[in-house]
């Protein structure tokens, strides 16, 4: 007869954990996708060097000649950068520094080397330092004198073939030298930078950051005359600019902050050498096959994509102009490029918009990220917007009369205040400090619970073996009624124990009213206290409960009665329903004003987006520190090694995006709400009779709700949840309004580059429309799915 | 053997519209007996079943179960209630269910049994009521009369020390009332603690032990099912004969 019962497949036959794991892989599959479409190339490429040996130093020259030099005195030039051939050379120690200006050529090395060809001549010229101590740096001057700087604070003129010492007796590395005309700059050690005005005759200290004492400037260049950059090997980056009219470049030296989570002043990458392109633009390359970008002066370092190892060791970097230029490393490697060294995108083509095929081509991407991000709030909207919809309407539809509560939860109540607290304060005072104390009570609570546990299942389990009534301990009556009327006083007036001090309710309400006054508002203006002054608001209504709860304590006569007065009328203070008044509170809160305001609010006035990133940001610090090599995900089946990644793609995937965030919570705010009513209606359909068989059972309210009530209300009620989801849907669109880049918001973006509105809207309206029309076929699926015969008129005769 | 399982003493209660439906009400149940409550429509039957087990709160009196006050408010309610079967007279099953759900329900989540444990007895407590070839289906697909039996079963599966009808046959057809009455009359013999309000009298005759008569809100005459033979109050010869006048 009943086919029903022999399914193929059954959701509530898979076990939970299959389940989670379901429900999980899912959830990853629709987030966690890659972005289609969308790649990266690096721009440099291989040339041929035709040699075998280290390069070390390169450097172009004004007729867009590169020339590159290395090992045991190698020189190569190239006027592509593609094909290179190699000079004679006039040494065979290692030049591992060079500049060049006004087709002068320079390069410096070991032993006190210098090699130079000048302007007019194809050959080269090696002139030797009459220490023969290291060269670290070379340059030339506007008036065409070489520069060269080195060990030991040596600095070397070469003028006419003739060596002038211009040493000043400092015993630090002088590491780099750049000259703009006749102004120059000396980067050294300790984090030293040293500046000449004169051509290099005289130098002096110039002003660098402080604690810079550990680091050393390694590299230093100009930009023209209003752009001054250095870098140390630590991977800081040094800016100096033109201040005012009087002060010229290269005087102050700042620290750049380079964009990162935790606001770093260095890269955390060894890097040596550094290329300025621009006032705001620079190459920076280190050892390890790193190479970075930046384009708006250091705020931002974009590593780029190299086409050799990882532990390609890079030596040096030359460009000939903004956008061509080369890198040299070890094993004569150079690779050049036309694009200032910046990744190609690919996949990016030039076409024409007015072809509807092209344009849905170039758009497609744009409304699946748009999609996705929809989706995605959605998605948390409809969980949160559930959750907040069936508290609430438990809250509304639960006998909750204060009677009720206060006679559920007395006996806890009284050993809130009569066991723990004492415990707290004096175990505090015995043990000499509050943590201790508390940590005390909480272990004697543990007991006491584990054992009434132990005790009530034993009783209940031998009574009912034996069917015979089980028993409890009790308070006897007199005690009892006067530790509530005690309980009620300190409510109303405060605890006295000096270390768990606890503000009753008359001084709270005391202290709200007069914070109130203090904001100085006339008549009518009243109505905006709570936003004035949020905390005095909490405090003020707090303040009314809690005089409330210890007025009735304190009259308490044994029996959660009514009062009857003689005048004939009565009143039953028990009777008034908390969980329902707040519960009623909210949803008019959330009914009766504009979502598109909320969504404001909650963004940018709560800023629940900020906080909850904060907080998120910190725990998942946290599991990151954890993660290092830790046990748990390697039992979880994640490779430690994993871990980090994973953990940092899942807090990048909740936490990055801090409008994301608010969307959530103003939509499931708003939803939930919403769906408040529509559960409590489902609620109020199923017939008493349930909850009566329920409880006859012995099932407590709770669990009525959760094993009997609900199962059958939230069937009845999915076709209007169905209703509510879809809205929802709809409503996120105002997320555009806090700047979330959702389906609307990327139709906006799509007008603004191709101006095809109707087109655009089009297709954003039928993404809409495949969303929430999915979404209404799983709803109509889920209640074909769920329907119990006999249980509600649907599809029946 | 007549240890008293349960009893109730002057109780009353005052519904909040101000409807003194029960006026004093006191009588005793003994371990084994079955007592059958009687009395015409809107005398306050329900009211005292639904007191004993504080479904609804009385208004003054007392009702001892094993000589233990269960109407204070501190008794654990919860254990009161699983302690006290209750028949309803619209069935009451959870109708998103299984038969076998039905039954094991309180039995995992009150008791807290292991699933096996549960349908172990659940089966026992089925085939007591005759209903073992029906155990996977839902309540909306068995007749008035299963799903009373299947009702009785919930109860019965909870071990408790008295089970009170409400019109358990109110709500069946003639034709089905037969196995529900046979199923209690089944249970009355095994020596169950119940108490029965009924309009059937023929079967309050034959198996109740004590027959209590209540009208407005009192219980006006109390004896054993003899007294259905030859009644003393006018009362309740009245009653006795507008329901023989009906059949
Ligand atoms: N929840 C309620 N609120 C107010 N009055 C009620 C409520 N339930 C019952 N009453 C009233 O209390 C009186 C007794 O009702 P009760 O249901 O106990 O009668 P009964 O003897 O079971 O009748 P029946 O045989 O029709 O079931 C009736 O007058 C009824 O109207
Ligand atoms: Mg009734």
């Amino acid at each position: 007869m009943n086919k029903r019962t022999n399914r193929i497949f059954s959701w509530s036959e898979v076990p939970t954990s299959s389940r989670m794991i379901i429900i999980s892989s899912a959830i990853i599959f629709i987030f966690l996708t890659p972005i289609l479409g969308e790649g990266y190339e690096s721009s440099w490429s291989i040339a041929d060097s035709g040699i075998e040996s280290d390069l070390l130093t390169a450097t172009a020259d004004s007729d867009g000649i590169v020339w590159v030099f290395g090992e045991g005195g190698i020189i190569l030039n190239s006027p592509d950068m593609q094909t290179w051939e190699s000079s004679e050379s006039p040494t065979t120690s290692d030049l591992w520094t060079s500049d060049s200006n006004d087709n002068i050529v320079v390069a410096a090395g070991s032993a006190g080397t210098v090699v130079l060809k000048s302007a007019e001549s194809n050959t080269w010229t090696s002139y030797t330092t009459p220490t023969a101590t290291d060269l670290l740096g070379v340059a030339i001057t506007g008036e065409g004198v070489v520069v060269a700087v080195g060990e030991n604070g040596a600095i070397w003129i070469l003028e006419n073939g003739n060596w002038l010492d211009r040493t000043f007796g400092l015993s630090i590395d002088f590491n780099d030298v750049d000259f703009e005309g006749e102004r120059g700059l000396i980067a050294a050690d300790e984090g030293r930078i040293f500046g000449s005005e004169d051509g290099g005759l005289n130098w002096e200290e110039r002003n660098t950051p402080e604690g810079l004492t550990d680091s050393t400037i390694i590299s230093i260049d100009y930009y023209l005359a209003n752009r001054g950059y250095a870098i140390t090997s630590e991977g800081q980056i040094l800016k100096s600019t033109q201040e005012g009219l009087t002060t010229a470049v290269g005087y102050n030296w700042l620290l750049v902050e380079i964009e990162s989570e935790d606001r770093n002043t260095t890269l955390q990458r060894q890097i040596s050498s550094m290329e300025v392109l621009g006032t705001t633009k620079f190459i920076v390359a280190g050892p390890s096959g790193y190479v970075a970008l930046s384009k708006d002066g250091g705020n931002i370092i974009n590593p780029q994509l190299l086409p050799v190892p990882n532990d390609f060791s890079i030596n040096d970097i030359a460009m000939r102009d903004a956008f061509q230029g080369v890198i040299i490393g070890e094993e004569g490697t150079i690779l050049w490029t036309e694009n200032a060294g910046e990744d190609l995108a690919v996949g990016f083509e030039i076409i024409d918009l007015s072809q509807f095929n092209e344009f849905v081509d170039f758009s497609k991407d744009n409304l699946w990220q748009g999609l996705k991000a929809t989706v995605k709030i959605v998605g948390f909207g409809i969980l949160l917007g559930f959750f907040i919809g069936v508290t609430l309407a438990m809250c509304k539809t639960a006998p909750t009369t204060l009677k009720q509560i206060i006679e559920g939860n007395l006996g806890r109540a009284l050993y809130f205040f009569w066991v723990f607290i004492p415990v707290y304060s004096i175990g505090g005072k015995v043990l000499g400090n509050l943590s201790s104390g508390l940590f005390f009570a909480l272990i004697i609570t543990l007991i006491s619970w584990l054992v009434s546990r132990k005790y009530d299942n034993r009783v209940i389990a031998e009574a009912f073996a034996e069917n015979r009534q089980s028993s409890g301990y009790q308070i006897p009556e007199k005690y009892r009624i006067n530790l509530i009327r005690t309980l009620g006083v300190s409510i109303l007036v405060g605890l006295p124990f000096s270390e768990f001090a606890m503000r009753g309710g008359i001084v709270k309400f005391w202290q709200s009213i007069s914070d109130f006054r203090s904001l100085d508002l006339t008549g009518i203006e009243y109505i905006f206290a709570p936003v004035g002054d949020p905390d005095a608001f909490f405090n003020f209504l707090l303040g009314i409960a809690l005089i409330y709860l210890g007025i009735l304590f304190i009259t308490f006569k044994g029996q959660f009665k009514k009062h009857e007065f003689s005048y004939g009328f009565k009143l039953n203070p028990w009777g008034i329903r908390p969980l329902a008044s707040i519960a009623t509170l909210y949803t008019d809160f959330f009914r009766n004003t504009p979502l598109i305001v909320q969504f404001m609010f909650v963004h940018f006035g709560l800023q629940i987006g900020k906080h909850i990133q904060g907080a998120g940001t910190d725990l998942f610090t946290e599991l990151y520190l954890l993660s290092g090599g830790a046990d748990l995900f390697i039992e979880y089946g994640l490779y430690a090694a994993d871990a980090p990644t994973i953990i940092s793609k899942t807090h990048e995937f909740i936490f990055s995006d801090r409008a994301f965030l608010s969307a959530i919570f103003a939509l499931g705010l708003n939803s939930g709400a919403y769906q408040c009513e529509t559960i409590r209606g489902a609620i109020a359909a199923i017939p008493s009779g349930q909850m009566e068989a329920g409880r006859s059972i012995g099932l407590t309210y709770m669990g009525t709700m959760n094993q009997v009530v609900l199962p059958q209300a939230i069937r009845i009620c999915i076709p209007p949840l169905g209703n509510e989801m879809v809205n929802l849907v709809l409503n996120s669109s105002l997320a555009m309004v806090i700047a979330y880049t959702e389906l609307t918001r990327q139709g906006k973006l799509i007008i603004a580059i191709t101006f095809q509105i109707f087109w655009t809207w089009g297709m954003v309206m039928v993404s809409y429309f495949v969303v929430t029309w999915t979404l209404a076929l799983i709803l109509r699926w889920l209640e074909d799915k769920t329907r119990i015969p006999g249980l509600g008129i649907s599809g029946g005769a | 053997m007549s240890e008293v399982v349960l009893s109730i003493a002057d109780l009353e209660k005052m519904y909040v519209g101000g409807v003194h439906a029960v006026r004093g009400v006191s009588f005793d149940v003994n371990q084994g007996e079955s007592v059958a409550i009687i009395g015409s429509s809107g005398s306050g039957k329900s009211t005292v079943l639904r007191c004993i087990n504080r479904l609804i709160e009385p208004t003054a009196g007392v009702v001892k179960l094993g000589g233990e006050q269960i109407n204070t408010p501190y008794a654990d309610v919860n254990d009161i209630r699983s302690r006290i079967g209750m028949v309803f007279q619209s069935f009451e099953l959870f109708a998103h269910l299984r038969v076998l759900e039905n039954i094991t329900l309180g039995l995992r989540k009150v008791r807290g049994m292991s699933v096996e444990d549960a349908n172990e007895i659940a089966h026992q407590v089925l085939g007591r009521v005759d209903m073992l070839d029906r155990i996977h289906a839902y309540p909306g697909n068995l007749s008035g009369g299963q799903m009373q039996r299947v009702a009785i079963a919930r109860a019965l599966a909870m071990k408790p020390e008295v089970i009170l009808f409400d019109e358990p046959t109110s709500a069946l057809d003639p034709e089905l009332i037969g196995s529900v009455l046979q199923t209690i009359r089944g249970l009355a013999d095994e020596g169950m603690t119940m108490v029965i309000v009924t309009h059937e009298i023929n079967f309050a005759r034959d198996v109740a032990d004590r027959i209590i008569y209540m009208d407005e809100g009192l219980v006006v005459e109390e004896g054993p099912s003899s007294i259905i033979q030859n009644p003393k109050t006018e009362r309740m010869q009245k009653f006795l004969s507008s329901i023989n006048e009906e059949h």
